[in-house]
C-alpha cells in the first residue's frame, strides 16, 4: 500500500469513528434534553419506547426518515435542498479539529498517526470559527428559499442574531489565544495540562472567567437554543427557518443544530476547560501503574467537560423564558462586546507586564 | 442624606445582582432541585389510569329492565333538552298496543354531545344513563353517529344490575316506575 493510500485510509477511519460518535452523542442529547427538560419540570419526558424511553431517539430517526419530503410551491428547489446540507456539513467540519484525548503519536508503516484528532492544524480555531459562520448561510438561504414569512422572517432573525454573536464568541476566545499564543487547539489543550488551576479558565496571570462567561453566553445565543432561541420561537414564527421543511431534510437541520452544541461544547471544554486534562496533575492511570490506559481517563474528563457543558444548555432551557429581539441586540452589542474587548485589554497587559517579570 | 445613602447602596446591590446573574441563578437553583426532587406529577395514562369521580359523567346508554325490555318509552323529552341536538327519536306505537308507545329508532351523534347530562334529567322513566367509560377516541367519526342497538349494547356492559320492572307500571305515563295499587292487574301478554 503507498503512503497516500494508507494515509487516506487512516484518515477515513479517523473521520468514520469521530462522525459516530458525534452523530450517537446526537441522539443521546435528543433523548437527554426531553428527559432532563421533564425532569426539571416535574414530567417524565418520553416513556414509552423501549424502557424508561431509551429507544426513542431511534424512533424519532425512523420517523423523519420515512416522514413525506414535501417542498412547497414557490419554493427555490435548489437553495432548498442545499441549505440542510449547508448547515449539517460546515458543522460536522468542525470536529476533524477538536482534540479528543491525549496528544499520542505512533507510527504505522512510517506514517504516523495521531489517535485522539483527525488533523492538527495550525489554525485550529480559526477554522472552526470560519465554518460556524458557513452555517448561517444554510440557515439565511433555508428560510428564503422555503417561500414563506415565518421561515423568512426566522431565516432574518437568525442572521442578525448569528452575526452578532459570532463576534462575541471570536472575540472571548481572542484572550485564550493571547495566554497560549496558538490557534491550534492541540497546542492550546496541551499548554492547559497540570491541574485544573492550569486551565484557561482559572490561569494566572489573566483568569478568563470573563470571557468564558461571554463564549457560554454568546453560544448559547449562536446555537439558536433558548433563551435566544428568537429565529425558531414557536410562540411567534410558528419554527422559524425550518417551518416548511419535513421529514430528512428537517432531520439534517435538527442534526446540525445539536451537533453544533456538541461542537461549541468541545471548544468550550478545550479553551477554558483544559481539554482533555484531568483537574488533577497527571493521570491516575499512571499513578497505578498502568500508564497505557491514560489515554482513557483523559477522553473520559473530555467527555465530562463536554457534557456537563451540555447540560447547561438544557438547565437554561429549563429556566429561562425567551427574550426579546431588541433586548437580545442590546444585550449583545452593548454589554457583551464590550466586556470582551475588555478582557482582551485587560488579558495582554497582563501577559506583556508577566513576560516582563520573567 | 440617609435616604440617598439607602439609594446608594440598593443601586449598588441592584449593580452587583445584575453582573453576577443573581436572579438567574436563582431561578437555576430552582430548576436543579425540582430535578434533584424528581416527584413527577405525570400519570402514565394508558397504563395507570385515574380514578374516576363517583358522579362522573361519561359515555351515555340507553338502559333496559331487569325482565330484557327497554326503558325508553319513545316520549321525545330528551331530544326536547338536549342543547346540542344530539339525540334524535323516532318513536312509535307498539304493534298491537296503541296506547303504548317505545323508540322505533333512537339515533346520538356523540361528536357533539357535551356530556351535561340533561337528557338523564329530562327522562322520566330513567331510560338514560351516563356510564363510566370515555374512552371514545375512533379514526372515523362517523363511528360516532350511535343507534339503539349500540346505545343498548352500552348500556348492558355498564349498568349489570338493572331495575325491576314493577307489575302494575303503565310505560306510558311519566310518574310511573311506582306502583298504583288501585289499577286493576293488566292481563297477561297476548304475546307471551
Amino acid at each position: 500500500m503507498t503512503e497516500f493510500g494508507l494515509r487516506l485510509a487512516i484518515s477515513l477511519t479517523q473521520i468514520a469513528a469521530v462522525m459516530c460518535i458525534v452523530v450517537f452523542t446526537v441522539l443521546v442529547l435528543t433523548l437527554a434534553e426531553r428527559k432532563v427538560l421533564g425532569w426539571m419540570q416535574d414530567r417524565m419526558g418520553p416513556m414509552e419506547v423501549g424502557p424508561y424511553g431509551i429507544l426513542q431517539p431511534l424512533a424519532d430517526a425512523i420517523k423523519l426518515f420515512f416522514k413525506e419530503d414535501i417542498i412547497p410551491a414557490g419554493a427555490n428547489k435548489f437553495l432548498f435542498t442545499m441549505a440542510p446540507i449547508l448547515c449539517l456539513i460546515p458543522t460536522f467540519i468542525g470536529f476533524a479539529v477538536i482534540p479528543w484525548g491525549p496528544n499520542w503519536t505512533f507510527e504505522v508503516n512510517g506514517v504516523t498517526v495521531r489517535p485522539f484528532v483527525i488533523s492538527d492544524i495550525n489554525i485550529g480555531i480559526l477554522y472552526i470559527l470560519a465554518f460556524a459562520s458557513l452555517a448561517a448561510y444554510g440557515i439565511i438561504l433555508g428560510g428564503w428559499a422555503s417561500n414563506s414569512k415565518y421561515s423568512l422572517l426566522g431565516g432574518l432573525r437568525s442572521a442578525a442574531q448569528i452575526i452578532s454573536y459570532e463576534l462575541n464568541v471570536g472575540l472571548s476566545i481572542v484572550g485564550v489565544l493571547i495566554l497560549s499564543g496558538s490557534l491550534s487547539l492541540v497546542t492550546i489543550t496541551d499548554n492547559q495540562a497540570g491541574g485544573f488551576w492550569h486551565w484557561y479558565l482559572f490561569a494566572l496571570p489573566a483568569p478568563q472567567i470573563f470571557a468564558f462567561v461571554v463564549y457560554v453566553i454568546s453560544v448559547v445565543a449562536e446555537t439558536n437554543r433558548v433563551p435566544f432561541d428568537l429565529p425558531e420561537a414557536e410562540s411567534e414564527l410558528v419554527a422559524g427557518f425550518f417551518t416548511e421543511y419535513s421529514g430528512l431534510r428537517f432531520a439534517y437541520f435538527f442534526l446540525a443544530e445539536y451537533a453544533n452544541m456538541v461542537l461549541v461544547s468541545c471548544v468550550a471544554s478545550a479553551l477554558f476547560l483544559g481539554g482533555w486534562n484531568a483537574p488533577y496533575p497527571g493521570t491516575i492511570a499512571e499513578l497505578v501503574g498502568v500508564p497505557y490506559l491514560a489515554w482513557a481517563e483523559n477522553t473520559m474528563w473530555f467527555a465530562v467537560k463536554t457534557y456537563s457543558f451540555l447540560f447547561l444548555f438544557f438547565w437554561l432551557r429549563a429556566t429561562l423564558p425567551r427574550l426579546r429581539y431588541d433586548q437580545l441586540m442590546r444585550f449583545g452589542w452593548k454589554v457583551l462586546l464590550p466586556i470582551a474587548l475588555g478582557n482582551i485589554v485587560v488579558t495582554s497587559i497582563a501577559v506583556f507586564i508577566y513576560q516582563q517579570m520573567k | 442624606m440617609t435616604m440617598t445613602a439607602h439609594n446608594t447602596r440598593q443601586s449598588l446591590s441592584d449593580w452587583l445582582k445584575t453582573i453576577t446573574f443573581y436572579e438567574i441563578l436563582v431561578g437555576m437553583k430552582a430548576t436543579l432541585s425540582h430535578l434533584l426532587n424528581y416527584r413527577p406529577v405525570t400519570l402514565q395514562y394508558p397504563h395507570e389510569k385515574r380514578t374516576l369521580p363517583d358522579n362522573y359523567r361519561g359515555m351515555l346508554a340507553l338502559l333496559r329492565y331487569d325482565d330484557g325490555t327497554e326503558k325508553c318509552v319513545g316520549c321525545d323529552l330528551c331530544e326536547a333538552a338536549c342543547p346540542s341536538r344530539v339525540i334524535r327519536v323516532v318513536s312509535a306505537e307498539v304493534p298491537g298496543e296503541p296506547t303504548k308507545r317505545y323508540s322505533k329508532e333512537y339515533y346520538m351523534d356523540m361528536t357533539r354531545c357535551l356530556f351535561c347530562g340533561m337528557c338523564v334529567d329530562a327522562c322520566p322513566v330513567d331510560a338514560l344513563g351516563m356510564t363510566r367509560e370515555f374512552e371514545w377516541a375512533v379514526y372515523d367519526k362517523r363511528q360516532l353517529h350511535l343507534n339503539k342497538q349500540q346505545l343498548l349494547a352500552i348500556g348492558d356492559r355498564s349498568y349489570p344490575v338493572r331495575e325491576k320492572r314493577l307489575e302494575l307500571q303503565h310505560p306510558n305515563v311519566a310518574f310511573f316506575n311506582v306502583a298504583f295499587n288501585h289499577v286493576p292487574p293488566k292481563p297477561a301478554d297476548p304475546r307471551g
